[in-house]
């Protein structure tokens, strides 16, 4: 389901019906299965299907001037079902994204903030760089950051936005630091030096800022010294497997969840505190989907004692996406205003279907988005919104 | 990739040896499908992976070969029940002969193709191809030449010094 | 060869195929070319050299130019050696004075640029002229072919098979793995086009091989392995223990009333799990042989040793026979039909569409037991949860058209899916919604049956359906959501229906990698047998001898199952009635002065041809028992083992011909 990333070097609109991927697509029967399983599909004029057909047609202006790919939230959805197996997020969805963009009159000022803030700031909050580690300060351990100490790591942790400046997002990252801690890993952080990975400008494609903090970052990266990269953000993980990859970065980059997941037979020991909750568990895109992790955050939570796992109605490679991806994050105002339903709305929905206490997480998006829906819902008494490494050190007694 | 050729302008040749029921067929059925690839190769069909002697392939590349490749059934899946395990065990000793005469090992090459496989017939030969394009022409023939040439500089000199102690021969017995 | 005073006068051919060869490969410069060969006396181009003309061009050039070798360049010699060696013959040659060249499938259409391609079939036509000039003439082996048959597989394709080959006299062993034949199609309700009732059609075709003198039925039976070749296979079948002795029963079912469980509890696999039986049973009331069995899985002795054995003391005739074991059987026949079938498509493999996750999700087969009046319900349509359906969804192409699943049209299900649409309204009154990606309705009278169904008031949706989710709004939960995008008219629609019907494809059954290796044959890309030749021998296989029928090679309705089934055995007629085979003379010979008694070939034989002749210190190949392979001669130190067809000169002169190598100079003709 991966694309080979060499074939996708230098591909535009222009060249993509003479690469492989183009070829590929013209195999397509049009039989609607990306605009059916789209979580959008209803609201866009020009779903995958129609895309494709339009520039067969030579008409893909049209495409161009609308605003469906502004509701591409990025969720591989299509691509995961597509029978003809064509890479339609990975390639033909972000050509034509970036080609809507810079036609857009005008960017809707959320995302437009966004964009720059992750230029000026490094991160799409607007926050200083030098509060990126303020989340450090409550742990009762220090945590090694490059800058001042440069020698050779065993494992980088790319922290990223989400974890490092939202208050929900520090909780979770502060919960693996106690558990790259307790398992007596050899790591270490960027700290301040560290900037967004970028993978949301790629994938809303904003081509130039993407490029701008991949080079930032690839110049941080090749200063320093590691064996592996683990990330807390399954967005910059896709970044870095997929994006980085062509600017020659040569690791694989893992996640925090398949990560910790390595040391399962170690970690299952720690787990002393039995916790009586019912969770449900929501496959972030990325990690699912786009990466096939699927049983390893469902055998983490179900090692902890007093757990029961429910599902959801949509769950593994039908799960249903939170809305945060390719940009979602910061067109909530203008999905509203073109009176679409909430995503995280409709999530949150299935999830309180199941009766669970926690809906259980993997990605920083979705605790701020799940827990804004539960509010809407009335339904935040009720249940929480945990990230499973929460839940891990709930387990391990904090 | 037929355009690509390597520096002299010398067109890449590979003599392969393909087995009557899976890998002839997987060609033919390449054919059939109309999967492209490189035509730098050149079959002879033989009924069995087992038949191909040591010594077509030394005869090959001694002729001009740049590469030989051999394409047998999977193993379990022979026609014959286990030719091409024979064909695999006298590859392995046959591997090690071809690198100490200098040959390359990308030169030589097994490979198991099933008669449905025939994406495989394209993939093998494109690596194929393009590894020896990077290699460069074998042409041992041309250094036989040289090497023909070598021995006649060897025999020269030996003839000379032989030449120059008979003399040395000669005076001694002449002065005595 | 007289009147050539022993010089070497080749006939060199090379064929368009139309433009198939002509437009990559410049036949002109390849025939010019080879003019210039040593020995070519003739060298000319045509259009279809395997047309009459073409050959008749090879009998007469050979008659007036005294040629004695014949070589020609067109497609692989799979398709046309035969034809090519019959024109040598006919020309008043030895047919083995001809060798081919392939430059079609092997050249033209597997390479883009025309001077390569050109390029490559000049070194094989030097290879070629070279090679033909050390052929021999050899004589062809000719093999009694054993009158009987085997047919593997007693669905609708070997039963016909089987009628058919019985009906011409000759005795046939009909070996199906299951208790009964029947197959697939006897689940089935009605067929498409015409709609009339499988049973109806099948039982009757079920009882004639029954009760045929010519036709050996065995079931519950499994071919354990195949020996031999053309004309002489060796086949060994096992008979699985049913636990009833097979004379003695007469399906009276007393021992099914008498046993212990007084409930049917485990599921049926007839029915598809829908209904329960007891562990001693009919798979269905029309099973042919009417004979009971005791599934050992289920049943209270086998698994614990303990039990009043009541069915044993229910039977009158002492039929029930619990210690029974496998029983083997060697049986030797000349031909083989291969009709094992397909299995369907596991709809699991596919999450999203909820099989098996919500009960209201069924697959194709089992609403065909639904439907059918002898089925689980009686023909009444009725859900797990005992309730009546009033919409139902009808899902197309599950598990084909999907690179994800399998790749290929299954072909069947457009129109099944449309037969169940009209039987399930008929049944049920529900309102039917077909969502189909394009209708594929090829076939004689399928687009007609198409169109009178559709005239019924079906809703067709073109669209594949994305997903399948229980409706929240339900009360019960119980209604499902189809969701998929209306392509037509572009709106992404959500169908809520009371049960969703998946139309299944056709697969390879899981063992046919394990049959194809037993029988020697090869298997597509996509794991179906292969034919020799998709238009020339479509039921041949590679292997002499052994033909196919059925969804085995492929998915096909019936009635092309039947027409396939037909054809295989008139090519097993074909072959018997000759009454013998003459085989490639491909095999291995030592020449005694030669062999220095090194014994290094002895063991590489697998089918023990060769022998040591203690007397001369000689080896010694049985030609009878060679296949032909050349391990040995490949290995024979003092090359005193020749192979004929494949001669170590023949080879050499093929290697010298494709390097452009010239013995005099030593050198290449590039250098």
């Amino acid at each position: 389901m991966i694309v080979d990333i060499e074939s996708l070097r230098g591909l535009s609109m222009d060249t993509l019906y003479d690469s492989p991927e183009g070829r590929l697509i013209q195999s397509c029967i049009q039989c609607g299965t990306c605009a059916g399983t789209c979580p959008h599909g209803e609201y866009m004029a020009y779903p995958p299907r129609r895309i494709i057909k339009m520039m067969q047609h030579g008409l893909i202006d049209k495409v161009y001037a609308s605003d469906s790919m502004l509701k591409c939230v990025n969720c591989y959805a299509c691509m995961s079902k597509c029978p003809r197996e064509i890479h339609l997020t990975e390639v033909l969805l972000q050509l034509v994204k970036e080609q809507t963009i810079i036609r857009l009159p005008s960017v809707p000022p959320e995302l437009q903030k966004a964009l720059e803030n992750s230029y000026r700031y490094g991160n799409p909050m607007g926050e200083s760089g030098r509060k990126r580690i303020n989340w450090m300060k409550d742990l009762d351990f220090p945590i090694r950051i490059l800058s001042q100490n440069p020698d050779p790591v065993d494992v980088l942790w790319f922290v990223e936005s989400y974890p490092s400046y939202h208050p929900r997002g520090q909780d979770t990252a502060r919960a693996i630091a106690k558990i790259m801690h307790r398992l007596e890993i050899d790591f270490a952080i960027l700290g301040n030096e560290e900037r967004s990975a970028g993978e949301c400008g790629l994938l809303a494609w904003e081509s130039g800022l993407a490029e701008s903090l991949v080079d930032y970052n690839m110049a941080i990266l090749t200063k320093y010294k590691f064996n592996r990269v683990m990330t807390s953000d399954p967005h910059a993980l896709d970044a870095f497997n997929y994006r980085y990859k062509m600017y020659g970065f040569n690791l694989n980059a893992t996640h925090n969840i398949p990560f910790i997941y390595e040391y399962f037979d170690k970690i299952k020991k720690m787990f002393t505190r039995s916790l009586h909750y019912s969770v449900t568990y929501h496959d972030s895109c990325c990690l699912g989907r786009h990466n096939g992790y699927y049983d390893q955050p469902r055998q983490i939570l179900k090692a902890i004692p007093g757990i029961k796992l429910i599902e959801m109605v949509h769950n593994r490679e039908n799960a249903l996406c939170c809305g945060g991806g390719g940009g979602g994050m910061w067109l909530d105002t203008y999905y509203k205003s073109q009176n679409m339903e909430r995503l995280s709305d409709i999530r949150v929905k299935e999830a309180i279907e199941t009766g669970a206490d926690i809906l259980a997480v993997a990605c920083p998006y979705e605790i701020p988005r799940f827990e804004d829906a539960l509010k809407l819902a009335g339904y935040d008494k009720k249940m929480m919104v945990k990230d499973i490494s929460e839940l891990i050190v709930d387990s391990m007694g904090g | 990739m037929y355009k690509e050729k390597t520096e002299k302008g010398h067109q890449i040749k590979i003599v392969a040896f393909f087995c009557n029921w899976c890998t002839y067929t997987a060609a033919d059925l390449a054919g059939v499908s109309r999967i492209k690839h490189a035509p730098n190769f050149r079959v002879i069909r033989v009924m069995c992976s087992g038949r191909v002697d040591p010594q077509f392939i030394l005869d090959a590349f001694s002729k001009g070969a740049d590469g030989v490749l051999i394409g047998g059934c999977h193993p379990g899946d022979c026609h014959y029940i286990e030719g091409n395990y024979k064909c695999l065990r006298r590859f392995q000793l046959f591997k090690k002969v071809v690198a100490d005469l200098g040959i390359e090992a990308d030169r030589l090459r097994l490979e198991w193709i099933s008669a449905s496989e025939g994406d495989k017939v394209r993939l093998v030969i494109n690596d194929m191809v393009s590894k020896i394009q990077k290699l460069g022409p074998l042409d041992l023939p041309a250094k036989y030449k040289s090497w023909d040439s070598e021995m006649e500089l060897l025999e020269k000199c030996v003839r000379e010094q032989s030449n120059e102690i008979i003399k040395e021969e000669m005076e001694v017995i002449s002065h005595g | 060869m007289e009147k050539t005073n022993g010089q070497i006068r080749i006939g060199f051919y090379i064929c368009h195929c139309g433009t198939n060869i002509a437009s990559s490969v410049d036949v002109q410069k390849v025939t010019d070319f080879a003019a210039t060969l040593p020995n070519v006396v003739v060298a000319k181009h045509y259009k279809y050299m395997c047309s009459d003309p073409g050959q008749d061009m090879i009998i007469n050039d050979i008659k007036e130019q005294n040629l004695n070798r014949v070589v020609v360049a067109a497609c692989s010699p799979f398709l046309h050696e035969r034809t090519f060696r019959n024109a040598t013959f006919q020309g008043g040659l030895n047919q083995f004075y001809f060798q081919m060249v392939n430059t079609r499938e092997q050249n033209a259409w597997v390479h883009l640029d025309p001077l390569a391609s050109t390029d490559k079939a000049i070194d094989l036509v030097r290879a070629a002229v070279q090679r033909v000039a050390s052929h021999k003439p050899l004589e062809q082996k000719k093999v009694p072919i054993h009158p009987d048959v085997l047919v593997i597989g007693g669905g609708i394709a070997g039963i016909h098979a089987a009628l058919t080959l019985g009906n011409a006299g000759k005795k046939v062993y009909l070996v199906e793995k299951e208790p009964t034949i029947g197959g697939h199609m006897a689940m089935f309700d009605k067929t498409f086009p015409t709609l009339d009732c499988a049973a109806c059609i099948l039982t009757p075709k079920m009882s004639a091989v029954k009760n045929h003198p010519n036709i050996k039925l065995c079931t519950y039976s499994e071919v354990e392995k195949i020996d031999g070749y053309v004309g002489n296979f060796k086949v060994t079948i096992k008979h699985k223990p049913r636990f009833i002795i097979d004379d003695l029963c007469v399906g009276c079912m007393d021992c099914v009333e008498a046993c212990v469980y007084k409930e049917a509890r485990f599921p049926d696999e007839f029915n598809q799990g829908l209904s329960r039986r007891k562990p001693v049973y009919m798979p269905f009331p029309q099973a042919t042989p009417q004979l009971v069995l005791i599934d050992p899985e289920t049943c209270i002795w086998f698994k614990s040793g303990k039990c009043k054995k009541t069915c044993v003391d229910a039977c009158e005739r002492k039929a029930v026979d619990l210690e029974q074991q496998a029983r083997v059987e060697e049986v030797e026949v000349g031909s083989i039909v291969v009709a094992t079938g397909f299995q369907p498509f596991d709809s699991k493999k596919i999450s999203y569409y909820g099989y098996g996750n919500y009960p209201n999700v069924y697959t194709s087969l089992e609403v065909e037991r639904l439907i059918n009046a002898s089925g689980p319900t009686q023909g009444v349509v009725v859900l797990r949860d005992g309730s009546h359906p009033k919409t139902i969804g009808i899902v197309h192409c599950v598990g084909s058209r999907d690179k994800n699943t399998n790749s290929w049209c299954s072909r069947v299900c457009c129109l099944y899916s449309v037969k169940l649409a009209h039987l399930l309204k008929e049944h049920t009154g529900a309102e039917i919604y077909n969502f189909y990606i394009d209708m594929r309705t090829p076939g004689k009278s399928m687009e007609e049956f198409y169109n009178r169904i559709a005239e019924e008031g079906m809703k067709f949706i073109r669209g594949r359906v994305a997903d399948i989710y229980p409706d929240m709004s339900d009360p019960d939960h119980k209604k499902l959501i189809m969701k998929a995008e209306d392509t037509l008219i572009q709106e992404i629609i959500k169908v809520p229906v009371d049960m969703v019907v998946l139309s299944v494809g056709l697969e390879p059954r899981h063992d046919a990698q394990q049959v194809r290796r037993m029988l020697n044959i090869s298997c597509s890309t996509e794991g179906f047998y292969i034919e020799r030749h998709p238009k020339l021998a479509p039921v041949s296989t590679f292997t002499d001898g052994i033909f196919l029928a059925g969804c085995c090679q492929g998915p096909k309705d019936i009635p092309d199952t039947v027409a396939q089934a037909g054809a295989a055995a008139a090519e097993v007629l074909a072959l018997i009635d000759r009454g013998f085979i003459e085989l490639e003379p491909n095999t291995a010979f030592i020449t005694e002065e030669e062999c220095s008694g090194c014994k290094s070939c002895i063991h590489l034989c697998p089918y023990t041809a060769i022998s040591f002749l203690e007397e001369k210190k000689k080896a010694f190949i049985n030609e009878a028992l060679c296949k032909g392979c050349g391990t040995c001669v490949a290995a024979c130190p003092s090359g005193s083992i020749k192979q004929n067809l494949f001669d170590d000169e023949e080879i050499y002169s093929e290697i010298d011909g494709i390097l452009n190598f010239d013995h005099i100079s030593r050198e290449l003709s590039y250098v």
